[in-house]
């Protein structure tokens, strides 16, 4: 029987702009924080595998290897370390690989640490370095990048459903309230309604990016970090650590066709379904008992778009559910506590472990005032790997 | 001896693949046929027949990106995504004047592009 | 204590003067940012002098993002000006509550020609910046109706990002002839055509400004803290 395995040491820093300092320190910045939570630095001897995430070091820094790197720059050698690279899904990716290390009994205590710094190069280039994930041929090399791809994906969504640029805009606003009250996020600056779509000014305040999307529909260029530790908590090891387990509950992934014109039907995350399906399935609950979830919105659609793949609300509906304020701080299901990736910040290798990084907060009780899940059961995280093709989903426990 | 139809003008296409055993179609290629599993070897092609993907196409979504990558020092670009009388589907430019509309039937050519480092790539223009 | 110049203006002193023309004045207008704060956009008067010197000086030191020559510049730029040094110079300024949020400088040169010198955002993550560099191209080609603005700027991601949105003309193929007064480099041009085709995207305001909210406007007030110093503090 699997053993059960827990997160007993979370670590974060600020998101923002941390182009001047180095990959590798500003993941071991975050390290450092996981340790200090589960209970200090001499913790690190009892590590068995460490995975770091991290999509483009080579292209945005220069760095690769990273976890080769990490390892002595943390000064735990031999400790055996990979790097995981799944796009903007390599931090997921990455918790999932220790989960599975420890399920297999190569591991009792895994450190996953995920970071990128893409402020090193310029925005035009980091849009670039990012779009290398669609199809070179068939679709990197017409000039298409991420942004295009949601900005057509939300115009067929709208056709389809109705959903408006102001519907786009609410769920902004609520991630921007969320992300002015997280001390880790990159964008702690509140937005209104009236500025971003009601008012006169809002149409060249909050201008076009990939058309129907705005700028306070996509996220910013963010450089930051995230760290997790995850232990067997069947294992003597586990009683080293301080703070109780918060328990992986349910993790799976699931892919689709790597060109998004390919996909079964352009309006449906496949992906997204399956990994939830699978993660349920694991951790033995449904949609219901999800007391709030982390989705990821590289662009506001996808919140809506992964909220209805997940089971939350009904396909074409979930904004409706966001005009009521279901989705919000106080609501029925929030979402994106953190400020999602829209405010918080979305450094694409530090995505994942930043998320789950959330849910331990939320299910510990240590949110900041103003943004604090009220008794949470059960978190969900979805993260994003490519357009939609490579999606993990993470659920966890409150024991 | 030397092919010398190679140094004349060549017609730019992007191409269609069908598997010839069991008849499917392919748009970009893939590396093993889905239905009959039959394998493609990318040095010779052999099994699968390649033809131009151009001409009538309806456009199924676009939009207009204003944040364009590194090299591309243009205010805007076009995409779209068509959907080709053959059923196959792709991405590519879209060059009308105004706005496009979702269902319109659009022509699909393949020019060169040049705007990133290296030799130019093949792209579809959709007008 | 900032005193008018109290020496008798005299023959050599009008010697050093540049000839100066009446400019069409610039209408205030308020834009509401994304945050919601309301941003009062004016024209500066001489009377400004003393706050915009004083929001500028502390930037000085401050090298990233090339903060330091665009404040010496800028600085240099409002001293001149209010000293009579500087030919037919504006600058506007948006306001927050009374706080300097962002300044620019610009200079009408002819009827046909305006040279835009600096932009200087305070109050970082709201494009403050790109609003002020749009007024600034409105009153150049809308009120002062020049023909055309020539513009560089020190920061090259910035001038790349102008390049691009503005689809700005590409004149260095007539430098030396036509140089940028800053520096004197080759230099690109906004065309009134050019401004045309994106000012609907790129320019907002609303006008006019309401009396009260002009009010706030009137006597500016230093920021007393920059995201560009942290730690440092104005009034201790």
């Amino acid at each position: 029987m699997a053993p059960r395995i827990g997160i007993v040491g979370a670590g974060h820093c600020r998101f923002g702009n941390s182009s001047e300092y180095d990959l590798v320190d500003v993941i071991a910045y975050s390290a450092n924080a996981a340790f200090r939570d589960a209970g200090g630095l001499n913790l690190r001897k009892e590590v068995d595998q460490v995975f770091v995430a991290n999509m483009a070091g080579g292209l945005f820094n220069r760095e690769t290897a990273v976890a080769s790197a990490l390892v002595s720059r943390m000064d735990m050698e031999p400790v055996p370390a990979e790097l995981i690279e799944n796009g903007p899904a390599s931090g997921a990716s990455a918790v999932k690989m220790g989960y599975m290390a420890i399920a297999s009994g190569l591991a009792d205590v895994v450190l996953v640490a995920a970071g990128e710094v893409m402020r090193s190069v310029t925005g035009w280039e980091a849009t670039d370095i990012v779009a290398t994930m669609s199809h070179k041929e068939a679709e990197y090399n017409m000039g298409l990048t991420l942004p295009g791809f949601a900005g057509m994906f939300t115009r067929l969504y709208m056709k389809k459903y109705g959903l408006t640029e102001r519907d786009l805009a609410l769920v902004a606003v609520k991630d921007h309230d969320n992300g002015a009250k997280n001390i880790y996020a990159h964008v702690q600056i509140p937005v209104t309604i009236d500025a971003i779509a009601d008012g006169p000014n809002a149409s060249v305040v909050n201008n076009y990016v990939a058309e129907p999307l705005r700028m306070y529909s996509t996220c910013p260029i963010t450089d930051g970090s995230a760290a997790v530790i995850l232990v067997n908590m069947d294992s003597p090891k586990a009683k080293l650590f301080k703070k109780k387990p918060i328990r992986i509950a349910g993790i799976a992934s699931a892919t689709d066709t790597h060109c998004v014109h390919n996909r079964r039907d352009p309006l449906v995350l496949d992906a997204v379904r399956l990994s939830a399906e699978k993660a349920y399935k694991m951790a033995g609950v449904g949609p219901k008992d999800i007391s709030f979830a982390e989705l990821h919105d590289a662009f506001v659609i996808f919140e809506l778009l992964i909220s209805e793949e997940v089971g939350f609300f009904e396909r074409g509906k979930s904004f409706l559910a966001v005009r009521n304020h279901e989705t919000d701080i106080n609501g029925r299901l929030p979402i994106n506590t953190s400020g999602g990736l829209k405010a918080k910040g979305h450094p694409v290798g530090a995505t994942g472990v930043s998320q789950i990084f959330e849910l331990v907060r939320q299910l510990r009780g240590e949110a900041e005032e103003g943004r604090q899940v009220k008794d949470p059961k059960y978190g969900m995280a979805v993260n994003f790997g490519g357009f939609g093709n490579n999606v993990v989903t993470t659920i966890l426990a409150k024991e | 001896m030397i092919d010398f139809s190679v140094y004349g003008d060549q017609a730019l296409h992007i191409n269609a693949f069908r598997c010839e055993k069991c008849g499917t179609l392919y748009y970009p290629a893939p590396m093993v046929c889905r239905k009959c599993d039959s394998i493609r070897d990318p040095t010779t092609n052999k099994g699968w027949e390649e033809s131009p993907l151009e001409g009538p196409c309806t456009l199924l979504t676009w939009t207009r990106v204003w944040n364009l990558p590194e090299g591309f020092n243009k205010k805007f670009l076009m995409f779209g995504m068509v959907e080709f009388e053959n059923g196959l589907r792709a991405s590519g430019r879209i060059e009308v004047e105004g706005d496009p509309e979702i269902g319109m039937r659009l022509t699909a050519k393949a020019v060169e592009a040049d705007e990133r480092p290296g030799p130019p790539v093949k792209v579809f223009v959709f007008s | 204590m900032f005193e008018e110049n109290s020496m008798a203006i005299d023959e050599l002193e009008k010697k050093l003067r540049p000839p100066e023309v009446q400019l069409a004045p610039y209408p205030s207008k308020v834009i509401t940012l994304a945050s919601g704060e309301l941003m009062v956009v004016r024209e500066c008067r001489r009377e400004d002098t003393p706050a915009l010197l004083g929001t500028v000086y502390p930037l000085l030191g401050v090298a990233k993002d090339y903060y330091d020559v665009v404040a010496a510049r800028m600085y240099n730029e409002i001293l001149s000006w209010y000293r009579y040094r500087i030919a037919n110079m504006f600058t506007l300024v948006g306001t927050i509550n009374g706080e300097i949020a962002g300044i620019v400088t610009s200079r009408h040169v002819d009827p046909k020609l305006g040279m835009s010198l600096h932009t200087l955002t305070i109050k970082r993550g709201l494009r403050v910046g790109a609003q002020l560099f749009a007024a600034k191209m409105e009153h150049h080609i809308e009120y002062l109706k020049e023909e055309e603005v020539w513009i560089v700027a020190e920061s090259p991601i910035g001038f790349k990002r102008w390049m691009i949105e503005y689809e700005l003309e590409d004149r260095s193929s007539g430098f030396p002839a036509v140089r940028h007064e800053l520096g004197g480099v080759p230099t690109y041009a906004l065309t009134r055509r050019l401004w045309d085709a994106v000012k609907a995207i790129k320019c907002t305001g609303t006008r006019p400004v309401s009396p009260e909210l002009l009010k706030t406007a009137d006597r500016l007030v230093m920021p007393n803290e920059y995201v560009q110093l942290p730690g440092w503090k104005r009034n201790g």
